[in-house]
C-alpha cells in the first residue's frame, strides 16, 4: 500500500470508459459541456458515434441519458457533482431511478461525476456539491458509490458498466493519494477494512478515507488501535460490517466531504442503531456551505470544516469515553 | 415568458454572447444561432445575418437589443433604451470577444476557465496598457456634406470621430464650430473627439460640451494655469474626457504637470494644424517618445493622440513611439473604402504591437520565452505573423 502516489480520477474514468467501451459497443457516453475536464471527450475522439454532448443543458443530459437506456443502451452521463443531483434531482428520480420496465428496477444509467464536495478550487461555495449523497440515496432504485482513489474510480466503473441499473459515482476533483493495488477486488454492497484494531472504527469515503489512515496513524502513537474501513459503497451499505464493527470495536467515527446531515455518517449511524447501538460522532461539513479555496488552500478549508485527521483522533477518544 | 407575461418592463437582462463555453465554441456544441462546422469563429463575426439568438428572445415577447459589447457608447446608449422601453422586458445582447485585448486568449476557448502562467503576466499587462484607437478626421472630406462623412465614419468602425474646430484666428483656417456638432451628434453614438484649434478656448468649452462632445482637446498656446483649471473642472463636472495638445513648435508647459494626472489625452501635433493633408514632420518621433517616457514618469494614465500625416508608412512607428490615439484626415477619409483602411491601420499598429511584444519577451526569457509566447497563439493566424517577426528581428 504507498501512500505516496497521487492519481487522478477523471483519467482513470477516461481511460476505463474507453477500455470498456470497446468491450461493450453498448455503451454509450454522455456530457453537458465540461467534457473535455470530464476526459469523456477522449470517449468521444475514440468513438464518436457513441458519444453526445448536449450542450450546457443537464436536465437535458439525465433525460437524453434516459432515453438512450430505454432504448436498450448502457449511458454514462457526466459532469460536475453540482450540476446533476443538486439541479436535475427531477429528471433523476422520475427518468431513471422510477422507470422500471420488465422485472428490472430503474434505467441503465450511470451518473458519473466530477467536483464531489469542498475540494473543488476557486469556484467556491456555489459549486459545491455537499448535499449529493443525501438526495441521491433517498431515491429508490438508486445506489450510491464514493471511491477514494483513482483505483477504485477504474475498477468501479468497469463494475457498474457490467451491473444493471442506475447509479451515482462521486469523484473528486483533485489529484488523490493512491490507497489501493491494482489487485484489489471492490463488490457493491461491500466496505473494505484497510485496517484492522480493536478499540474504535473510524469509517470514511472518498478522499477522506486517506484521513482517516492518518488519524490512525496518530491514534496508534496514543496506544489506540482503530479499524479503517473504506465504505466506497454507500447505498447498498455493508450492513454486516458496520454491525461488526460496533460489536467489536465498540464506538465508530465516520468521515466524510459532504454534510453531516443525511450524507454517509447518517447512513452509518441508521444501519448501527438499528442493529448494534455504539457511540458515533460524525466527521463532516458541520451543516453550512463552503466557500472559495485555490488549490493550495484546500487544507486550510478541510481544516475550517473540521476534516482533518487531528479532528478524527479527537471524535475517537470522545465517542471512545462515551461508551458505556 | 413570465417576465413578458407581467410586463417586466423595470428588468433588464445581458447576455454576453462570446460564443465560447469550457468545451469550445458554442456554436460547435450546441449551436444557438447556427452550428459552427469549421474551426474559425471568425466566419461567424463576419455574417450578423447568421445570428439567431435575438430572433428566440422576440418569440418569447422581449425587447431585443444588440450592440457590440465592447463599445461603451453602445452599452450605454442600449441601456437608455431598454429603460424606455415600457409594457415588455428588455434583453441587451451584447456581442463580445472573450479574452479581449490579449491577442492569445481572443475567442479562444481554452482560456475559458484559466489563468495566466505568473511569467506571462509582464507581457499581458504590456498588451493590455497597449490598446489603441483610430480617430478619423472628417474635415479631410467633404466639407459640404459631413453629415455623409460621419456616417463614413461610423460604417467604418472607426474608435473617434476627430473634430477639428478651425476659428480663423487661431489657425489661419476655418471649419466649423459647435452648432455643427450639435448637427452631427445625433448621426452616431461614436464617440466625437472635438480639437478645438481656437482662441480663448475657456470661453467656448461650455458650447463644446452642450453640442455632446465626449472629449474636448485645447491646445496649450492659448491657456494657462488658471484657465486650463478652468476648462478641467467644466469637463470633469460634466463627465466629457480632457485633452491638451500642442503644436509642432511647442513642448508640453510646465504647469501642465499639475493636471497630468486627470489628462485623458494629449494631442501632439505632427504638421502645423491649418489644413487636411499636410506631410508629417519627422522630428515628431523623437518628441513622442520623449514625452511618452516623461508622462509615464508622471503617471499619465490617457493616451498619446498624434495627429498630422499619419498613414500606413509611419503610423507603426508612431505607436512604437508611445502614441495610442491616431488621426487620421486625407490618408482615412479621403480613401474610397473607408472600413477597409481603418482595417489596414489596425493592422500596421497590431503588427508593431506584436514586435514590441516578441522585444519585450525576449528581454524576458530569450528565445526559448518567445517561442513559449507565440505558441499560445493558436487561434486564427496570428502565430504565422509572429514567426514571421521573431525571424525578421533574427530570432526564431
Amino acid at each position: 500500500m504507498s501512500t505516496e502516489q497521487l492519481g487522478d480520477m477523471r483519467t482513470e474514468y477516461s481511460k476505463s470508459l474507453i477500455a470498456v467501451g470497446e468491450e461493450d459497443p453498448n455503451i454509450v457516453v454522455l456530457g453537458a459541456d465540461t467534457t473535455d475536464s470530464l476526459k469523456t471527450a477522449n470517449f468521444g475522439k475514440k468513438f464518436p458515434e457513441r458519444f453526445f454532448n448536449v450542450g450546457i443543458a443537464e436536465a437535458n443530459l439525465v433525460s437524453v441519458a434516459a432515453g438512450l437506456a430505454y432504448s436498450g443502451k448502457t449511458a454514462f452521463a457526466s459532469t460536475y457533482a453540482i450540476f446533476l443531483p443538486g439541479r436535475c434531482v427531477d429528471q433523476i428520480r422520475n427518468a431513471i431511478a422510477y422507470p422500471s420496465p420488465g422485472d428490472k428496477k430503474g434505467l441503465n444509467v450511470k451518473l458519473v461525476v466530477s467536483h464531489g464536495g469542498i475540494s473543488v478550487g476557486a469556484d467556491g461555495g456555489s459549486h459545491q456539491q455537499i448535499e449529493d449523497i443525501a438526495i441521491m440515496r433517498a431515491i429508490p432504485n438508486m445506489k450510491v458509490l464514493v471511491p477514494a482513489d483513482s483505483v477504485a474510480v477504474s475498477k468501479l466503473t468497469w463494475i457498474i458498466a457490467q451491473q444493471y441499473g442506475p447509479f451515482y459515482m462521486r469523484m473528486a476533483r483533485s489529484k488523490t493519494p493512491i490507497i489501493y493495488n491494482d489487485s484489489q477486488e471492490f463488490q457493491i454492497g461491500k466496505g473494505i477494512i484497510l485496517r484492522d484494531g480493536s478499540d474504535c472504527t473510524i469509517a470514511a469515503c472518498g478522499i477522506t478515507v486517506k484521513i482517516a489512515l492518518d488519524a490512525a496513524d496518530l491514534l496508534q502513537q496514543d496506544g489506540i488501535s482503530c479499524r479503517v474501513v473504506d465504505c466506497f459503497s454507500i447505498k447498498p451499505i455493508d450492513k454486516e460490517l458496520l454491525e461488526k464493527a460496533a460489536r467489536e470495536t465498540g464506538s465508530i467515527v465516520t468521515c466524510e466531504e459532504h454534510n453531516v446531515m443525511g450524507g454517509f455518517g447518517s447512513s452509518v449511524a441508521e444501519v448501527v442503531s438499528e442493529s448494534y447501538p455504539v457511540p458515533i460522532k460524525r466527521i463532516g461539513v458541520q451543516d453550512k456551505f463552503g466557500e472559495s479555496a485555490r488549490d493550495n488552500e484546500i487544507p486550510q478549508l478541510f481544516e475550517k470544516h473540521g476534516i482533518t485527521s487531528i479532528n478524527i483522533a479527537n471524535a475517537v477518544k470522545d465517542a471512545r469515553g462515551q461508551k458505556p | 415568458m413570465t417576465a413578458a407575461k407581467y410586463k417586466i418592463d423595470n428588468m433588464t437582462a445581458f447576455l454576453d454572447r462570446n460564443f465560447i463555453q469550457q468545451d469550445s465554441y458554442t456554436e460547435k456544441i450546441m449551436p444557438l444561432d447556427e452550428e459552427l462546422l469549421g474551426n474559425d469563429l471568425s466566419e461567424m463575426w463576419k455574417d450578423a445575418s447568421r445570428w439567431k439568438t435575438g430572433d428566440k428572445w422576440r418569440s418569447f415577447g422581449w425587447n431585443v437589443i444588440e450592440i457590440d459589447g465592447h463599445r461603451v457608447e453602445q452599452i450605454s446608449d442600449a441601456i437608455r433604451r431598454a429603460n424606455q422601453t415600457k409594457g415588455l422586458p428588455s434583453i441587451i445582447i451584447a456581442r463580445t470577444i472573450k479574452g479581449k485585448g490579449v491577442e492569445h486568449m481572443e475567442d479562444n476557448p481554452q482560456w475559458h476557465g484559466k489563468a495566466p502562467k505568473p511569467e506571462m503576466v509582464p507581457i499581458i499587462e504590456d498588451e493590455l496598457e497597449s490598446q489603441f484607437m483610430i480617430a478619423p478626421s472628417i474635415i479631410a472630406g467633404d466639407m459640404s456634406n459631413l453629415d455623409k462623412e460621419v456616417k463614413r465614419c461610423a460604417g467604418g468602425r472607426a474608435d473617434y470621430i476627430h473634430l477639428d474646430v478651425m476659428d480663423g484666428q487661431f489657425v489661419p483656417n476655418k471649419t466649423f464650430d459647435h452648432t455643427k456638432i450639435k448637427e452631427l451628434r445625433p448621426l452616431t453614438l461614436i464617440p466625437f473627439d472635438a480639437h478645438l484649434m481656437i482662441n480663448e478656448p475657456v470661453k467656448h468649452v461650455h458650447d463644446y460640451i452642450d453640442a455632446g462632445s465626449d472629449i474636448i482637446t485645447v491646445h496649450a498656446e492659448v491657456c494657462d494655469e488658471s484657465s486650463f483649471g478652468e476648462i478641467c473642472d467644466m469637463l470633469n463636472s460634466n463627465q466629457v474626457g480632457i485633452g491638451l495638445a500642442i503644436n509642432p513648435d511647442t513642448e508640453l508647459p510646465q504647469w501642465c504637470y499639475k493636471f497630468v494626472e486627470l489628462l485623458d489625452q494629449i494631442i501632439i501635433m505632427s504638421v502645423v494644424p491649418g489644413k487636411s493633408g499636410q506631410k508629417f514632420i519627422e522630428s515628431t518621433h523623437e518628441k513622442i517618445q520623449r514625452i511618452a517616457k516623461d508622462l509615464k514618469e508622471h503617471k499619465f494614465g490617457g493616451y498619446i493622440e498624434v495627429d498630422g500625416g499619419v498613414n500606413l508608412e509611419n503610423i507603426g512607428a508612431c505607436f512604437e513611439d508611445g502614441a495610442r490615439a491616431f488621426v487620421g484626415g486625407s490618408a482615412i477619409i479621403g480613401q474610397n473604402d473607408v472600413r477597409m483602411i481603418i482595417k489596414e491601420f489596425r493592422n500596421k499598429v497590431l503588427e508593431s504591437r506584436r514586435r514590441l511584444l516578441i522585444k519585450k519577451a525576449h528581454d524576458l526569457g530569450g528565445m526559448e520565452f518567445v517561442n513559449k509566447w507565440i505558441d499560445l497563439h493558436v487561434v486564427g493566424e496570428k502565430k504565422d505573423n509572429l514567426v514571421q517577426i521573431a525571424k525578421e528581428f533574427g530570432l526564431s
